[in-house]
This record gives structure tokens, C-alpha cells and sequence, in this order.
């Protein structure tokens, strides 16, 4: 016989005040489930927009940040005129020398005071970064002692609105304009002229060098170039691989989340059975009727944990829509790698949300299997007597 | 039958009932005394004996960037300084592990041992820094996780240094807060790198808690509009700059902590109502028999209130024992250390039961007060 699942549906319907907690309990869960691994993807999705495929990173051997890097001005010389390297239309080599510094500022919010990071830019870096786009006032003027900072920066720290000015390193620098990183790492940068950078910060050399690759083969034998030569104690990496590597913060929110799910989750599971169980305690008369009218154990045990699904399917849709307004709000936090601010966006992605619901279900179905069992195991004769 | 055995055998007639209810306090407990305890961690640096008396400086630009060395000497002839050591962070990876797993930082002996006070060491561990260049001090932590002695030798690649160094351990010390740090010679990362007369930052000691603020002043004028200006601070201070670092994970941290509370509430609120609705019958002949209504709510509110405090006796005792007696440091990959559950979270988790407790008898106990008795005797379940 087919499962009696109208009675379920029509019953969740029914009894809705019951329910009503249990599913407003599993949707806080897969909302706060959803929304910390949202910050999670957040995260890695702010690195994977960083790199461009043409171009190559090249960083000190055994560095992990660009900040802690060092590439002397004889070896941007060297490198600067190979043949691999792409050229403009003056013939110019598509190469930029970054300086990256951190300063430390103080918050918009007052609450003391974070890491920046600083990049100082040759002419060439800007077109090797296409994303970044400028949405106010004007780009940084060298010599003039200027900055343009990110959009969500300006959003976070309390001098970075345009016209104002910060000092740092013994210099009054002047806020621009301000760009759009496009939800990359540069939107948690500031970005100045690479020489006036080095002046301030007293740096004898650059930090990194970015440059563009002639074609996708030409970026291989950069980086073997690069190893071979023993003057050069650099490494070349594709920027792209370059940024999927400095995820490393995101771990310990992944932990977070996963530990929170887990927690919830036993909770919720014990909730759920209290309902289930109360659910069917409710309607032992009900259950013995679908007995005598010939549905068999296995029947009523399949449809009581698909009610229980069901339920908390409808729970998970609950708690991923709770979570999506907070999709696309930016925060921000101290990232591992580059030790400096990190701002990034909520994440949900649909499947993110799908596995919001999937987790769920589990909880529903766990839930609901040993209410389902007691259903099924009625006897028939006192479940009718029962009132 | 006296009143409290009423309840109380009211409360377990159905077990089944009650303890999934305890439990799921009780789990929810536990994740709240985790996240208070999570957020204290990251909001509230620890504290190490003799920090009272130290002072950090370090560039004001910001911490990753250096200062001359010439500045100690400068520096240690002001009044009320008792002893100035480098401190320069060397971001070593173990063997090739891919991630720092330990702080180490590169010190002057003479000063250090001055400085850092609380480390608990073998007499001579510090005379045997000061005669071997390549020797280092190693936290208990960080030497037992490598299964290190003291004679021992690794090397380890800096991050920020071209290179890796070898090392000697000379001695292991416990006894702070976090004995997972390393501290090797100066001298010897200088030889290294080729003397760039650069450390990352100064730690010193002043001579007595009023020195203090005084030298904390004289430091920052003394460099202020040269070309390296510093920031000093007390150490708590310096501490508490981290916290600002960590930016909206507090607020987070917070937000799912009120999230569990809420769900808290939701959830045993309503296994509550489920409960009395159970037995609106019986409550109907208690109210025929003259039991008047703040009596039959405080039948429900003791049964609520009891559920939710065996509930909290669970959750937060099960919290307490886990990162109490537990390896914490191991249990979060070495994020966090002590993972301290202090009496105030104890009382504030306890106190999120009691309030549980009453909050989920409010609703019952209008239902119980608006029932008529003749339409409770007809309630059929």
C-alpha cells in the first residue's frame, strides 16, 4: 500500500502550533550553520577574485606575505626585460614593483585601532589590475604625497574619507579618492605611488613584483627561469594560485562553524524528537485507524521520518532565507597571513544554502527515527482504545 | 504525598519527556559556556605575572615594522628602566610544516632574564643562553608536541628572514600563560642576516609600578619627530591592541551566543506547554479540589525551573570538566591555549537557565489560568 504522506502533510498543517517551535528551532540553527560558513566562503572567494590568470607573482623565496617579502631594485632590473614578459603598445614590459607596508590606524568606530595594508605601485600596476576601479575623487598624484583607498576601507577607518589626512611614518598623507576593489584582497588595501612608498617607509626595496606574461607558456618558464637562476632568490607563482594560498584564516572559521553546527545540531535533534514523540503520542488513535485500514509498520514508519523531513526541510528553507540578507554585507578581521585587515562579504552560495537544507533533513530525520519506530510498534487493538 | 514529591513525580512521568528536554538544555548550555568562554579569550588577553612592570614598544607606524637598535641605549640610561631586551619576531616554520605553529622571538639573555621574570626554568639555563650563540629557550608546550630535550638541535625557516637557522635547545621553561613561545640570541639572527641594526621591537622593565607611566612618557617624546618614532605602552595595553585587530569576530562570537539563547528559549518553552497541555485535565480537578491558581503555577514553574536546572548542571558541568581536564590547545590546533571557564560564566550561564526556567512557565501558566474548570474536565488530551 502507498505511503499515507497526504495524512502527514495534512497533519503538519494541522497541528501547526506544535511544530511551529520545532521548526523555528532548526531554522536558527541552519541560519547560524549558513552564515558562519558564509563567512567562511566570504573569505576564499575575496582571494579567488584577486588573481589574474595572465598574470605571475613573484615574492623572496620562503616569504608568506608580500609585506615580510623583499626584491631588490637589481633584480626588478634583471627581470624586467625578459622576452616572456608581455609589452604595452609603447613597448613599455607590463611589469609593476609593489612596496607593501603596513600602518596602523584607528577604526571608524572607535575601538582602537587595526593593521593596514599599504601598497605603493609602479605607473604599471594599476593596468595589471584591471578590477580595481576608481569610484570617487581621483587617483593618487606621485610626489604629491596622496593615497586612493578602497570603498569598504573608507567604510572601517576613520581616516580615510577623501580630503582627509592621516600621518604615518613621519608623513601627512592625503586621502584622494577612493576605488572598488570588485570584492577582492585589494579592497582591503590602500594604494600610493611605489617610490614615494618606498621614501616614506624607508624601504630599499620593493616587496613584490607583478608582472604580465607573454602568453600561458611564457609564465612557466618565468617561474623555472626564475628557479634556475641562483642570483635570484625569488619564487614565481601564478597570481591566482598565489592568492588561493593565503586562505589560511578562513580554517579557524570553518572550525568555528563546524563545532557550532555540531552543538546546534544536538540540541535541535532532541527537540525534534520531543515534538516527533508528543506528535505521535497525540495520535496513537489515529495510527492504529491507518493500521486497521491496512497500512502496514513499514509504511507508518517511512511516513512518520518523512514527516519529520518534511518538517525540517521546511525549518532549513526557513533558516537560509533568515540568513540572506546578511548575504553580501561586507566585515572584516585580522587575517593570518597578511597580519593586516581583511575585509570580505557574506557569502551564501546556492549550494552553501543547499547544504544548510541537506544538514537539516539529517537533524529531521535523526530526529524522527525513534518516534517513527514507537509509531510503527502500536498495537493495533490499544491504539484504538486509547483516547 | 507532600507537594515536592507531586512535582517531582509529576516531572518524571513521562522520562522519556524530560530527559530529552534536559538534554537539549543541556546541550545548549554547553555551546553557550563555549562561545562566553571563546569571547573572553579574544576579548580579554591573558594576563602573565610581572606584566604589571613591563613595557612594550614598537614602531608607531605599525607593529610589523622595525626599529634601529641603536635606540636600547638610549633608552636604558633613562631613569626608572630596569633592564631593555630586542624582541624580534622570526615567524620560523618547523621543518616544512607550511604554518607557523609557535611564536619565536630573538632576545638579548642578560636583559631577558631580567625581563621575563615568571618563566620557571632549571638554574643555568639562562648562563647556558649567554655562553652557547646558537642555543634557545623553549616553551614546555612547543617542546613536548616535537618530543624536544635540551641538548636537542632543529632548524627552523623564517618567513621573514632569507633562511633558516639551526638551533640548540638550552632550556625549557613553564610557568606562563602560553609556554609554547621560543626565545633564541639576537645576536645570532644579526650574524644571519648581516647586522642591518634592526630589531622588531623593545621589551623592558621599569624598576616599579610608579616608573611606569613616567618612562612610557619619556620613550615616546624621546623619539617623537625623529625618523622612528615608537609607540610604548604597558604591556596589558599592548595586549588589548590585538583585540582591536580581531575586528567583527567579537561581534559575531556575540551574536550567535544571544542566537543560542533564543533557540534555547523557543525550543524548552514550548516542550513545556507540551507538558502541561498533556495533563490540563488533571490541573482542571487540582483547581476543582481548591488548589488555587498561584499554587498550580508554582507546581509548573518548580517543574520548569528543575528541568532547566538539570540542565544546566549538565551542560555547564560537562563545559567545565571538557576544558578544564582537556588538552584545549591541542583540541583547537593551537588557537586557543587556557580556555579558562571562570565563575562569572559559570553565574552568567546559570543565570540564562534560571531565566529559562521562569520564561517557559509564563505560557502554561496562562493557559492554566484562563482554563475554566469544566472545559478542563472535558479536555480530552
Amino acid at each position: 500500500m502507498a505511503l499515507p504522506l497526504t495524512y502527514n502533510f495534512r497533519n503538519v498543517i494541522v497541528r501547526w502550533r506544535a511544530t511551529l517551535a520545532t521548526v523555528l528551532g532548526i531554522a536558527l540553527v541552519v541560519a547560524v550553520f549558513v552564515l558562519v560558513q558564509a563567512l567562511a566562503t566570504g573569505l576564499e572567494k575575496s582571494a579567488m577574485n584577486t588573481g589574474d590568470p595572465r598574470n605571475v607573482m613573484i615574492v623572496r623565496k620562503g616569504s608568506t606575505a608580500e609585506s615580510s617579502s623583499q626584491v631588490s631594485l637589481q633584480q626588478f632590473q634583471t627581470i624586467r626585460y625578459w622576452p616572456q614578459i608581455a609589452r604595452d603598445e609603447n613597448n613599455q614590459p607590463l611589469v609593476s614593483a609593489d612596496v607593501v607596508a603596513l600602518i596602523s590606524q584607528p577604526r571608524l568606530d572607535g575601538k582602537g585601532e587595526a593593521n593596514v595594508s599599504v601598497r605603493g605601485l609602479t605607473p604599471m600596476g594599476r593596468f595589471l589590475r584591471p578590477q580595481v576601479k576608481l569610484v570617487s575623487g581621483r587617483w593618487f598624484v606621485p610626489g604629491k604625497r596622496e593615497v586612493s583607498v578602497s570603498t569598504k576601507m573608507a567604510q572601517r577607518f576613520s581616516n580615510f574619507q577623501i580630503g582627509s589626512r592621516f600621518k604615518t611614518a613621519a608623513n601627512w598623507l592625503t586621502v584622494a579618492g577612493e576605488f572598488d576593489g570588485g570584492n577582492s584582497a585589494f579592497d582591503s588595501e590602500v594604494w600610493m605611488d611605489a617610490d614615494e612608498a618606498r621614501t616614506i617607509f624607508d624601504r630599499e626595496r620593493y616587496s613584490s613584483l607583478l608582472v604580465r606574461a607573454a602568453s600561458p607558456p611564457a609564465a612557466l618558464e618565468i617561474a623555472a627561469r626564475i628557479d634556475a637562476d641562483k642570483r635570484l632568490p625569488l619564487r614565481a607563482d601564478s597570481e591566482v594560485e598565489y592568492y588561493a594560498k593565503q586562505t589560511a584564516t578562513a580554517m579557524p572559521i570553518k572550525i568555528l562553524g563546524n563545532f557550532l553546527a555540531t552543538a546546534m545540531s544536538i540540541g535541535a535533534v532532541f527537540a525534534a524528537m520531543n515534538t516527533m514523540y508528543a506528535s505521535v503520542g497525540s495520535r496513537t488513535r489515529e495510527i492504529g485507524t491507518l493500521r486497521v485500514l491496512g497500512f502496514r509498520r513499514r509504511t507508518i514508519l517511512a511516513s512518520f521520518i518523512i514527516e519529520g523531513a518534511l518538517l525540517a526541510a521546511i525549518g532549513g528553507v526557513l533558516g537560509c532565507l533568515l540568513a540572506l540578507p546578511m548575504h553580501g554585507v561586507s566585515t572584516g578581521t585580522m587575517s593570518f597571513n597578511t597580519f593586516s585587515e581583511t575585509v570580505f562579504q557574506f557569502r551564501i552560495t546556492p549550494w552553501l544554502a543547499a547544504k544548510g537544507i541537506i544538514f537539516a533533513i539529517v537533524v529531521g530525520i535523526v530526529g524522527s527515527l525513534l518516534p517513527a519506530i514507537r509509531a510503527s510498534r502500536l498495537p493495533v487493538i490499544a491504539a484504538l482504545k486509547s483516547v | 504525598m507532600t507537594i515536592p514529591t507531586f512535582i517531582f513525580k509529576n516531572a518524571l512521568r513521562n522520562k522519556r519527556r524530560a530527559l530529552l528536554s534536559v538534554s537539549s538544555v543541556a546541550a545548549s548550555l554547553f555551546l553557550l559556556v563555549t562561545l562566553q568562554v571563546a569571547l573572553r579569550e579574544l576579548t580579554q588577553p591573558m594576563e602573565s605575572a610581572g606584566a604589571e612592570l613591563r613595557v612594550a614598544v614598537r614602531s608607531k607606524i605599525s607593529i610589523a615594522n622595525f626599529l634601529p637598535a641603536r635606540q636600547r641605549s638610549i633608552i636604558e640610561s633613562m631613569p626608572g628602566v630596569e633592564a631593555v631586551s630586542p624582541f624580534t619576531w622570526f615567524g620560523g616554520e618547523y621543518k616544512n610544516e607550511g604554518a607557523m605553529s609557535f611564536a619565536q622571538f630573538a632576545v638579548e639573555p642578560k636583559a631577558m632574564r631580567r625581563v621575563f621574570v615568571e618563566a620557571k626554568m632549571h638554574e643555568g639555563a639562562w648562563d647556558a643562553l649567554e655562553r652557547e650563540k646558537n642555543g634557545c629557550i623553549l616553551g614546555q608546550i612547543t617542546a613536548d608536541k616535537y618530543h624536544l630535550q635540551e641538548g636537542d638541535r632543529f632548524s627552523l625557516n623564517s618567513t621573514i628572514f632569507p633562511g633558516a637557522l639551526e638551533f640548540k635547545v638550552v632550556g625549557i621553561y613553564h610557568g606562563t600563560p602560553d609556554d609554547r613561545n621560543m626565545f633564541f640570541r639576537h645576536d645570532y639572527l644579526d650574524d644571519s642576516i648581516g647586522y642591518p641594526g634592526l630589531v622588531g621591537m623593545w621589551w623592558l622593565k621599569v624598576k616599579s609600578a610608579d616608573d611606569m607611566p613616567r618612562v612610557i612618557d619619556a620613550i615616546n617624546k624621546t623619539f617623537a619627530n625623529t625618523s622612528a618614532e615608537v609607540r610604548a605602552e604597558s604591556e596589558r595595553a599592548f595586549a588589548l591592541s590585538f583585540v582591536s585587530m580581531f575586528g567583527n569576530i567579537k561581534t559575531l562570537v556575540a551574536s550567535i551566543s544571544s542566537v543560542v539563547v533564543f533557540t534555547l528559549v523557543l525550543v524548552t518553552a514550548s516542550t513545556m506547554s507540551m507538558a502541561i497541555r498533556e495533563r490540563f485535565r488533571e490541573l482542571a480537578i487540582l483547581k476543582a479540589l481548591g488548589f488555587r491558581r498561584r499554587e498550580l503555577f508554582a507546581f509548573i514553574l518548580a517543574e520548569s525551573f528543575g528541568l532547566s536546572a538539570a540542565g544546566a548542571v549538565i551542560g555547564i558541568g560537562a563545559a567545565y570538566c571538557a576544558y578544564t581536564y582537556g588538552n584545549i590547545n591541542q583540541m583547537t590546533h593551537g588557537i586557543f591555549v587556557t580556555f579558562e571557564v571562570t565563575p562569572r560564566i559559570i553565574g552568567y550561564s546559570a543565570l540564562v537557565a534560571a531565566v529559562l526556567g521562569i520564561v517557559s512557565a509564563i505560557a502554561p501558566s496562562l493557559a492554566v489560568a484562563r482554563m475554566s474548570v469544566v472545559n478542563g474536565l472535558k479536555t480530552l488530551d
